[in-house]
């Protein structure tokens, strides 16, 4: 156990966002459950070894009735009985804020193990309960309260701003969500795999895809969710331990070689007015790009062989991709035409469905995004897999670009 | 032949050896027609719908309109009339998909037509469910022969994905891989290679647990048979709920065919009860004619009485105790599916023990098809996870433990397939469902 460590993802375990728990009539105990005992089976870890674990959520205490969900842990196996638990929270960057936690502990020579779970089980409730509990990632009172789908509108509103800044036309909207739709059928654990897309359906503009914030339409949108995502961090020391162990080489495990994490202020009005001058649409969210590629020695976009994004609505790639460097700010629309974000593209975003196709368990993403880039650097991300990636960067964000993380996940 | 599976980068490389830009659908106005159909246009820019009559294939059109909720099916699909249009259609066609109804003469009489108008490099599928893909091609041409498959995708295509691919003797094995490349990253299918035997894979096993079940209705009424072999056992959906959703009709011509034309070991099980032979007769075929083993008038359950035909309120039905279920149910609702699965395996009563006989009846069946129906059980497993929504053969095992499947198959008197004896006295392979990415978990419903 030593302080400054790096750290090293051991693997992990998704549950398939397709499935609705509540129609199993599964508890939350089970999402849980599931996820970790498939994270230990995966990893060859025994339960034994894991020394702290922390959960990312959003808002169980709204959508279940269950908060406390660290203790949850000793429900999973009795071996956790006595392990150190907790939860953290911002909105729909949780996952990541887990991870960053994590993995501070482990660079502090804490801990040398350590499980991550990313949940939310969202399916309990109603479309419109559902998106008035999603609007406590705003500012409720004053964004969101009396509001039908309060987050629609606030990224329909980003369109729009890109849109008054550079022009925005929604065929490249509707590419977007094209693509990721395409991306997710090839990934066996996304939500939308059956769902009927093109972009001519992208582009319908009949009731059967209505608008629900402004430019944006349903087919716009990530998805109501269930799901749970468990990493496990580790120490360099239990990474060459279980190196051995397990028949691997240490070259051969991924790195978290970079972090960014930014807050931005909360209100939607108040952010786009602080960049009204500024580079980027964004600036907090390009800023937390930027540190992660910096702190992972990577100059540029260049050096990152695909990106898994927050796209929780078309809207929010189509600004990663300029505040990813992809392309000059206002841009992206040329990234999106010469088909760079395919998974065989020169800079392939989301080829796990992102959160418009594999789904959005909003407490899982920042967890998911993580897991995706192991599987991608490790070579083991199937039908989706981006030949020979040895870098991949994520992008979680909270709010309506409030508070963002980003990781790059690598091997040498 | 041993086939692996193929990676992404080889999948990515086989896909571009060829083109599908224009698809014919032929029987477009049949569920599997416009279903297949809609499907095609999230991948093929052109697809053309063809029936007997133009207005028939636009009923087609309609449907699949409805059954995808996208009017913009219809900016990708044309449609017409074999006379006129299939020609022309067909001599287009990148690929030739044939779902018309499941009648021999008629299958053979459009394949005349199709024949003498395709391409010699085009493709041609038949989504049959039941028919020898090697019958079906018998005396065609080389070039027809070696570009005929099967392609059985599961009603509705649109929403199941595990899907049956069957080449027949003289299909070239380059073909048979492009279509299966084709079909996964294209059309997001889950694609098991099936050989040409009656009902392949899927129905073959899927058909059997249904069948035994419906027997078993004859006997001790349909709610209990669907209760003992309900969700908690690893399904989504009761099996005699699943015969009145698919029609008795399909159901008899699926176990019929089975029947008639193979021998296996529990042959017996696949023979259509009569009394369901006596209602079809009456006209009960299922939820499409408004009621089968159940139907609803108003907001109360009907539950048929097999032995009468008449239907009795659900409430009415007085049903023995069967505490262990809700005690699996319990358990799997807090994802312990183990331990579920042992409360089954250990439960007392007349009862469990029935419910055990079907559920390794299940097993023992799918596992004595390897070599027979697919190459490995892997195969079995993958079109009844994706395909039926039921808990795999091999995830069964793992789930109850090999040694408890085997206890299960000798207490139903059945003799165990030799692997699984294998495995309970060497406690090798630990595991039998070697897909770390697929949820074991959602096959097991608390309920």
């Amino acid at each position: 156990m030593a302080a400054g460590s790096e750290v090293y993802v051991l693997g992990g375990y998704q549950t398939d966002f397709a499935r609705n728990w509540t129609k199993e009539n599964k508890h939350f105990s089970a999402l849980m459950r599931e996820s970790v005992q498939g994270a230990l089976q995966a990893c060859e870890i025994a339960p034994e070894e894991v020394e702290s674990a922390h959960v990312g959520n959003f808002a169980a205490e709204l959508y279940c009735m269950q908060g406390h969900l660290g203790a949850f842990f000793t429900e999973v196996d009795p071996a956790f009985s006595g392990l150190p638990t907790g939860r953290h929270e911002a909105a729909c960057a949780s996952g990541s804020i887990a991870l960053l936690a994590a993995s501070a502990e482990i660079e502090a020579g804490r801990y040398d193990l350590q499980a991550v779970v990313g949940i939310e089980q969202m399916k309990t409730v109603s479309a419109d309960v559902g998106g008035s509990y999603l609007g406590t990632a705003a500012w409720y009172e004053l964004e969101a309260a009396g509001v039908e789908f309060p987050f629609p509108k606030l990224f329909g509103r980003l369109g729009d701003e890109y849109d008054r800044r550079y022009g925005l036309k929604d065929e490249h909207l509707a590419e977007i969500s094209r693509l990721n739709y395409a991306n997710a059928k090839l990934n066996p654990n996304a939500q939308t795999r059956t769902w009927y897309m093109n972009k001519d359906h992208a582009l319908c503009r009949t009731e059967d895809n209505p608008a629900v914030g402004g430019r944006v339409r349903i087919a716009d949108c990530s998805q109501v969710t269930d799901g749970a995502v468990t990493l496990f961090l580790a120490s360099r020391e239990y990474a060459e331990k279980w190196a051995r162990g397990t028949g691997r080489k240490l070259s051969q495990i991924p790195r978290i070689k970079g972090w960014g994490h930014n807050t931005a202020r909360l209100k939607f009005d108040d952010k786009i007015a602080e960049s009204a001058n500024a580079e980027y649409v964004l600036p907090h969210v390009r800023s937390t790009i930027t540190s992660a590629m910096q702190r992972a020695g990577i100059p540029n976009v260049d050096g990152i062989d695909g990106i898994e994004t927050h796209d929780c609505f078309t809207t929010s790639e189509y600004m990663a991709i300029d505040h990813f460097g992809i392309t000059k700010p206002g841009e992206s629309w040329k990234a999106i035409e010469a088909g760079w974000l395919e998974i065989d593209g020169k800079y392939p975003i989301n080829p796990s469905g992102g959160l418009i196709g594999a789904g959005h368990p909003v407490g899982a993403t920042g967890c998911r995004q993580v897991l995706d880039a192991y599987l991608q650097v490790t070579g083991q991300a199937g039908a989706y897999q981006v030949e020979g990636a040895k870098n991949f960067q994520t992008l979680n964000i909270g709010g309506s670009g409030t508070t963002s993380v980003s990781f790059v996940i690598g091997v040498d | 032949m041993a086939h692996a599976p193929m990676s992404a980068a080889q999948m990515r490389q086989i896909l571009a050896s060829r083109k599908i830009e224009r698809v014919v659908v032929l029987g477009a106005n049949g569920t599997m027609g416009y279903g297949s159909g809609a499907l095609f246009t999230t991948a093929v820019p052109q697809v053309t719908f063809l029936a007997r009559t133009k207005a028939k294939a636009d009923e087609g059109l309609a449907a699949a309109i409805k059954q995808v909720r996208s009017p913009t099916v219809a900016l990708r699909v044309t449609t017409g009339d074999y006379e006129h249009d299939l020609a022309a259609a067909v001599a287009d066609a990148d690929l030739i998909f044939e779902a018309l109804t499941e009648d021999f003469a008629i299958k053979k009489d459009i394949f005349d037509k199709v024949e003498a108008a395709r391409r010699d490099d085009s493709i041609v599928a038949t989504v049959t469910s039941g028919l020898s893909i090697n019958s079906l091609c018998e005396g065609r041409s080389d070039s027809f022969r070696r570009h005929f498959l099967g392609l059985h995708f599961f009603n509705p295509p649109n929403v199941i994905v595990g899907t049956e691919l069957i080449a027949g003797r003289d299909t070239d094995a380059a073909i048979v891989d492009f279509v299966d490349a084709f079909s996964q990253l294209r059309l997001g299918r889950e694609m098991i290679r099936a050989f040409d035997t009656p009902a392949f894979a899927g129905n073959r096993v899927g058909f059997k647990v249904m069948n035994e079940c419906a027997q078993l209705a004859g006997e001790i009424g349909p709610l209990l048979a669907d209760k003992l072999v309900g969700p908690y056992t690893g399904r989504a959906m009761t099996p005699l709920a699943t015969v009145d959703l698919v029609g008795w009709d399909i159901h008899r011509a699926i176990v019929d065919n089975v029947y008639e034309n193979t021998n296996d070991e529990v042959h017996e099980t696949l023979r259509l009860p009569d009394y369901m032979a006596k209602l079809m007769e009456k006209g009960v075929l299922g939820n499409k004619t408004g009621g089968g083993f159940f139907k609803k008038e108003g907001k109360t359950r009907l539950v048929l009485d097999p032995r009468t035909g008449d239907y009795r309120p659900e409430s009415e039905i007085a049903l023995p105790d069967l505490d262990y279920i809700d005690q699996v149910a319990a358990l799997h609702r807090d994802g312990r599916y183990r331990e579920g699965m042992q409360v089954f395996l250990n439960a007392e009563g007349e009862y469990a023990k029935i419910a055990r006989g079907v559920i390794a009846g299940y097993v023992a069946y799918a596992f004595n098809r390897v070599g027979e129906v697919t190459e490995s059980i892997d195969g079995i497993d993958r079109i009844m996870g994706m395909g039926f929504n039921a808990a795999p053969p091999s995830v069964l095992v793992d789930t109850i433990g090999v040694r408890g499947v085997v206890d299960m198959i000798g207490e139903a008197g059945l003799a165990v397939p030799k692997v699984l004896a294998e495995a309970a006295k060497t406690g090798q392979p630990e595991r039998f469902f070697d897909h770390p990415r697929i949820n074991i978990g959602r096959f097991f419903v608390a309920q």
